[in-house]
């Protein structure tokens, strides 16, 4: 009997903590991030193509602008409600201009909207519409000064957006994309858009109550972000191995965002808006990689998922 | 209630027998993810390195992941003894003995000497698959030469180390939930932590005569 009773007593400190691995592993499920969508838009090209028949003119206006985008939007904060202004990242490419008509397209988190509009060479105004089947869509209205071009956009439902009514100052830059580019080492790594609740709990050493309150923890990136380049080297598994899912996730996305892509998560947009040469142009970008890259990325998703599904859970 | 005043373990006992129900399903489950073949298959996704570079790899990984989980429950089958079916212990007894001799702790060893967590976390696999297969073999033989008490002794030491397959995933979801340490500093920690507290929890029970 002793034997049992022996045996039994010991399972029974590691039956203790038998509900433990459900739970947490709910807890500690963040969303993955799925880069690029394939939504390539088709009116833009389309139109591209259409208007081939006339010439290209003033050729020296073609690129993209890039800067911010502000707008006044009300915002709650429990029972108040206030004005605030509000400035996300916004570029424009210019890709065609004609004697009849301005082609090209906006981007904005990750939203990329074709335009078609028209350039007064007299004022170097552009007057450049959305498709208007999006509810976000609208008409900017900017003027070229030297590099820079500001304006406004205004939607056309105004109604159905948080801020009717934004103004633009954008600068040009060129776009080359170059495998060198890492993110600065002074990027700030706190992934501020996912935190978690811990509840924390203390003895209060008056009354000698255990007091439980909640906190609000956020991931932090490590250095590896500054080191491991998945253009310009291949990855193994030994370098990713002991890296958590935020380091593995910035490492991929690094290259998508050396080729411009255009983050839909903010987390991303805030990495990445930390350093001078990211300039969102594209929301698909999977066309441009390299083979390199493909490579490294399969094997980024492949820990990216590994780390999801094991990290936390009852396994190894 | 009755039943329960006059042997107070049997509670306990039914307890233990529900924990270890438990936890042999979520190792069934993890076994699972391994059926059918896929060679990237859950741990395997961070494995293809070896996967890729040693043919045999693949062999030693699915004869351990596949024994093991009959391993557990042979094991624990050997301890109840049922009464109305003696010669049990002595079948599942010999099916433990032969899947960890020849089969389980073999490929534990090759799979040690390729583990994640580098040299740490390697000498403690390889040391546990060492022991493992002698703890388990010396214990057979003290069965053979009817020398029972010490053949029990050394089968708690065998099933203590069996049972760090479940004891090693445990400290790692503690360890996660209390400090969200980074994947491999954490697997060198429960490389140790698996199966060194279960030795000597056993020794101290066998020491102080409970075994």
């Amino acid at each position: 009997m002793k034997i049992i009773q022996g045996f039994f007593l010991s399972l029974a400190i590691l039956g203790l903590f038998a509900c433990q691995p459900d739970e947490t592993q709910q807890n500690n499920r963040t969303s993955a991030s799925k880069v690029p969508s394939n939504l390539v838009l088709e009116s833009a090209s389309k139109a591209e193509t259409e208007q081939k028949a006339l010439p290209d003119i003033y050729t020296e206006y073609y690129g993209i602008y890039t800067g911010d985008f502000v707008g006044i939007e009300m915002v709650k904060d429990g029972d108040d409600e206030y004005e605030q202004e509000i400035t996300t990242k916004i570029s424009l490419k210019i890709n065609s201009i004609t004697e009849e008509a301005v082609y090209g397209h906006s981007i904005v988190k990750g939203k990329q909207r074709p335009f078609t509009g028209v350039f007064d060479a007299s004022n170097k105004t552009f007057v450049l519409d959305e498709p208007g089947d999006d509810k976000t869509d609208g008409r900017f209205t900017v003027k070229l000064k030297g590099d820079n071009l500001t304006g406004k956009w205004v939607a056309y439902q105004k109604l159905a957006v948080k801020a009717p009514n934004k103004t633009l100052n954008l600068a040009k830059k060129s776009f080359v994309y170059n495998a060198n580019f890492m993110l600065d080492p002074d990027t700030d790594l706190i992934d501020w858009e996912n935190p978690k609740e811990f509840i924390e709990k203390y003895t209060d050493s008056d009354s000698g109550e255990v007091v439980q309150y909640k906190e609000e923890k956020n991931r932090v990136a490590s250095e590896a972000v500054f080191k491991l380049n998945g253009s310009k080297h291949t990855l193994t598994e030994k370098q990713l191995k002991n890296l958590r899912k935020l380091d593995l996730e910035i490492i991929k996305n690094t290259i998508y965002a050396r080729h411009g892509y255009s983050f839909k998560k903010e987390t991303y947009r805030y990495f990445f808006e930390q350093t001078d040469w990211y300039i969102p142009t594209n929301n698909d970008v999977s066309q441009v990689l390299t083979p390199l890259e493909k490579n490294n990325i399969a094997l980024l998703n492949r820990f990216i998922k590994y780390a999801e599904d094991e990290y936390d859970r009852f396994g190894r | 209630m009755h039943v329960i005043k006059r042997n107070p373990l049997l509670l306990l006992k039914i307890l233990l027998i529900a924990i270890f129900v438990y936890f042999f399903i979520l190792m069934a489950e993890i076994t699972w993810r391994y059926v059918p073949f896929d060679r990237f298959a859950s741990f395997l996704a961070i494995k293809q390195t070896e996967v890729d570079e040693r043919s045999e790899y693949l062999w030693f990984f699915y004869a351990h992941v596949y024994t093991s989980l009959w391993v557990l429950l042979v094991g624990f089958l050997a301890i109840l003894r049922l009464k109305y079916w003696p010669k049990l212990h002595q079948y599942m007894g010999k099916i433990y003995v032969g899947l960890i001799v020849f089969v389980a702790a073999p490929s534990g060893l090759y799979m040690g000497i390729f583990a994640n967590g580098e040299w740490i976390a390697q000498v403690s696999f390889i040391l546990l698959s060492v022991l493992w297969w002698w703890v388990t073999v010396k214990a057979y033989r003290l069965a053979r030469q009817h020398q029972y008490g010490e053949h029990k002794k050394w089968m708690w030491r065998s099933f203590a180390l069996t049972l760090s397959a479940i004891t090693l995933r445990l400290w790692k979801v503690i360890l996660v939930y209390l400090f969200m340490p980074n994947p491999m500093d954490l697997y060198q920690v429960i490389a140790w932590l698996g199966w060194v507290p279960n030795l000597l929890l056993i020794e101290v029970l066998i020491a102080k005569k409970i075994l």
